[in-house]
C-alpha cells in the first residue's frame, strides 16, 4: 500500500511539471471547464423560469444536485480522464507491453499515471460552486448529512470511472480509435438529470445496469430527502457489482491483448 | 487530377466506415440516448408545470426537435474538426503542402464528406420517424426537410470555416483544442441545442441573434420541422452565407500569415 502510495506521489509530481510546460494551454483548460460549468448552472436557471419545480426538486435543491455532478465531474477529470484517453492507444499500438511488465498493477498504473493538473484548478471551483449552493440552501440540513453526500459523491466518482472503462475496454476486440467513449459522454448526459425523471425500464438502465443515476442525483437525494434503508443497499450492491463486472472484463480484456500486432 | 474530389470523397467514406460496428453502435446509441434523455426531462417539466404547451412546443414536437438536435450537431462537426491543429504540432502537415491542390479545398470537402454522410442519416431518421408516427410523408415534410437539410449543409460549411480559423491560431500557439471546445460549448447552448431558443429569457434572445450561432443549429431544425416562417429562412440563409464568408476570410488571412512560421518539423 505504501509501495503504491509513493508511485502516486511520483505521478502528482511528473503531471504538475508536466502541466507548467504548456502554461497557454493550462489556462485555456481552465477557462474551458469554467464556460462547461456555467452552460450548466444557466442551463437549469433558465428551466426554472418556466416551473417551479422539476422532479420534485426546487431550483435550489436542483443546484445542489448541478454542483454535485459538477463536482464528480471535476474529480474524474482530475483523476481519471486523461488516463482513459490514451488507454485505447496504447492498447493499439502494443505500448501496453510496458505497463505489463512492470511490478504493479497495470490498472492502477494505467487508470492514475497521468493526474490532470488543471482540472485540479477547476476541482477547487466546482468545489467552491458546491460550497455556496450547500451554504445558500435555506432549509435545515444536519452535518451528518452533508458528510454522507461527500462519501456518497467519492463512491459516484468510482461508478463514473467504472463505467468508463468498461467503455474503453472493447478496445482490446475492436481495436478501434476510441471505443466506446463518444457513447459514454453521450450516456453522461443521465449523471446530469435527476433520477426520478427516469420511469420504467429506462429507470432500471439508469440507476442498475448502467447506474448514472448513482453517481451524483442519488448523493444529492440522501442529502436532500434522506434514504432509507433499501435505497442504501440498492447503491451498495450496484458499486460492488459494478466494480466486480469491470474488473472481470478488464481480466478478460488483458487475456485477448495480443500485444504489437494489435 | 481533374477528378482528385471523388478520390478524397471516396476516402473520407472508407474512413467512417472502416470500424463500422463502432460507428453503428455510437450513432445509433447515441441518437437514442440522448432522446430519451431529453424527453423524460421535458416530460417531468411538462408535468411539473401542468402545461401541453411550452413556448410553443408539445412534448411531442419536443421530442421531435431532440431528435434530430444529436444528428443535426453530427453535420454540424462533422468528425474531421481537432486534426489540424494536430498535424501542426506533430509535423505531418507536411503532406498538405506537397498536395498538387489547394489546402482549403482540400480541407472543406474532407470536412463537407462528413457532413454530407450525417446529412444522409438526417433525412432518413426524419423519414423513419414520419412513416412511424403515422403521419405518412407529405409534400410539404418534404420540402421542409429538404431546406433544412440544405441549411444544415450551409451551416457546416460555416462552422467547418470558423474551426479552421480556431485550428490555424495552432501556428501560433502549441495546444488549442480547449478553444474548439469551447466554440462547441457556445455553438450549441447559444445555438438551442440543449434547449429550443424560445426558452431563453427575452434579453438573451435578443443578444443571440447578433452572433451565428443560431443560424447554425436552431433554424435548420425549426425549418426542418415547419416551425420558420420563409422571411426567417430567407433571412437566416442570408446571415448564414454573411458569417460563412466572414469565417473563411479570416481563415484565409490566418493561413496566409502563419503558413510562413510553420517549420515541417512538428513541435
Amino acid at each position: 500500500m505504501k509501495r503504491y502510495a509513493t508511485l502516486y506521489l511520483y505521478f502528482l509530481r511528473f503531471s504538475f511539471s508536466k502541466a507548467m510546460e504548456f502554461r497557454l494551454d493550462f489556462s485555456f483548460r481552465i477557462i474551458m471547464d469554467v464556460i462547461y460549468y456555467m452552460v450548466n448552472i444557466l442551463l437549469f436557471k433558465i428551466l426554472f423560469l418556466h416551473t417551479d419545480l422539476i422532479a420534485g426538486w426546487t431550483e435550489e435543491q436542483m443546484m445542489i444536485f448541478v454542483s454535485s455532478y459538477l463536482l464528480v465531474d471535476a474529480i474524474n477529470m482530475t483523476i481519471f480522464s486523461t488516463n482513459m484517453w490514451w488507454l485505447p492507444y496504447f492498447i493499439n499500438k502494443g505500448e501496453l507491453d510496458y505497463y505489463l511488465i512492470r511490478p504493479v498493477s497495470p490498472l492502477f498504473f494505467l487508470s492514475l499515471r497521468e493526474f490532470s493538473a488543471n482540472s485540479f484548478i477547476n476541482l477547487i471551483i466546482a468545489f467552491g460552486f458546491f460550497t455556496y449552493s450547500i451554504a445558500t440552501y435555506s432549509l435545515p440540513w444536519e452535518w451528518e448529512k452533508l458528510f454522507g453526500l461527500l462519501i456518497l459523491m467519492i463512491n459516484g466518482s468510482l461508478i463514473y470511472y467504472c463505467i468508463q472503462m468498461l467503455m474503453v475496454i472493447p478496445v482490446f476486440w475492436t481495436h478501434s480509435a476510441r471505443g466506446f467513449v463518444d457513447l459514454f459522454y453521450t450516456l453522461g448526459l443521465a449523471m446530469e438529470r435527476p433520477d426520478r425523471i427516469f420511469k420504467g425500464w429506462l429507470r432500471v438502465l439508469f440507476t442498475v445496469i448502467l447506474p448514472f443515476g448513482l453517481i451524483a442525483s442519488f448523493p444529492a437525494r440522501y442529502f436532500i430527502e434522506g434514504f432509507d434503508t433499501k435505497t442504501f443497499f440498492h447503491l451498495a450492491m450496484v458499486s460492488a457489482g459494478l466494480w466486480i463486472v469491470m474488473l472481470t472484463v478488464w481480466r478478460w480484456g488483458l487475456k485477448n491483448y495480443s500485444s504489437a500486432s494489435s | 487530377m481533374t477528378n482528385w474530389w471523388r478520390f478524397v470523397i471516396a476516402a473520407e467514406i472508407r474512413k467512417i466506415l472502416a470500424f463500422r460496428t463502432d460507428f453503428w453502435i455510437t450513432f445509433v446509441g447515441q441518437t437514442l440516448i440522448q432522446i430519451l434523455i431529453a424527453r423524460a426531462l421535458w416530460q417531468a417539466i411538462f408535468e411539473s408545470a401542468g402545461k401541453e404547451v411550452m413556448e410553443g412546443f408539445t412534448l411531442h414536437m419536443m421530442t421531435l426537435y431532440y431528435l434530430l438536435v444529436p444528428i443535426g450537431s453530427k453535420m454540424l462537426t462533422g468528425e474531421n474538426v481537432g486534426f489540424l491543429s494536430r498535424e501542426i504540432y506533430d509535423g505531418t502537415f507536411n503532406r498538405y503542402l506537397i498536395y498538387p491542390l489547394s489546402f482549403f479545398q482540400y480541407k472543406t470537402l474532407t470536412y463537407l464528406t462528413y457532413s454530407a454522410f450525417y446529412g444522409l442519416q438526417f433525412i432518413l431518421v426524419y423519414f423513419l420517424y414520419l412513416i412511424f408516427q403515422g403521419n405518412g410523408i407529405t409534400p410539404s415534410n418534404v420540402i421542409n426537410l429538404f431546406l433544412g437539410a440544405s441549411l444544415f449543409m450551409i451551416a457546416s460549411y460555416a462552422y467547418g470555416m470558423l474551426a479552421m480559423f480556431i485550428e490555424l491560431i495552432s501556428l501560433w500557439a502549441d495546444n488549442i483544442w480547449t478553444l474548439m471546445v469551447m466554440c462547441r460549448f457556445f455553438s450549441f447552448f447559444f445555438g438551442g441545442a440543449y434547449m429550443p431558443l424560445n426558452f431563453f429569457p427575452m434579453w438573451l434572445q435578443e443578444i443571440v441573434q447578433f452572433t451565428p450561432f443560431p443560424y447554425l443549429v436552431s433554424l435548420p431544425i425549426r425549418t426542418t420541422m415547419g416551425l420558420a416562417s420563409t422571411i426567417e429562412i430567407a433571412t437566416g440563409l442570408g446571415v448564414l452565407i454573411i458569417w460563412a464568408i466572414l469565417f473563411r476570410l479570416a481563415a484565409s488571412l490566418l493561413w496566409s500569415k502563419g503558413q510562413f512560421r510553420y517549420n515541417g518539423v512538428g513541435i
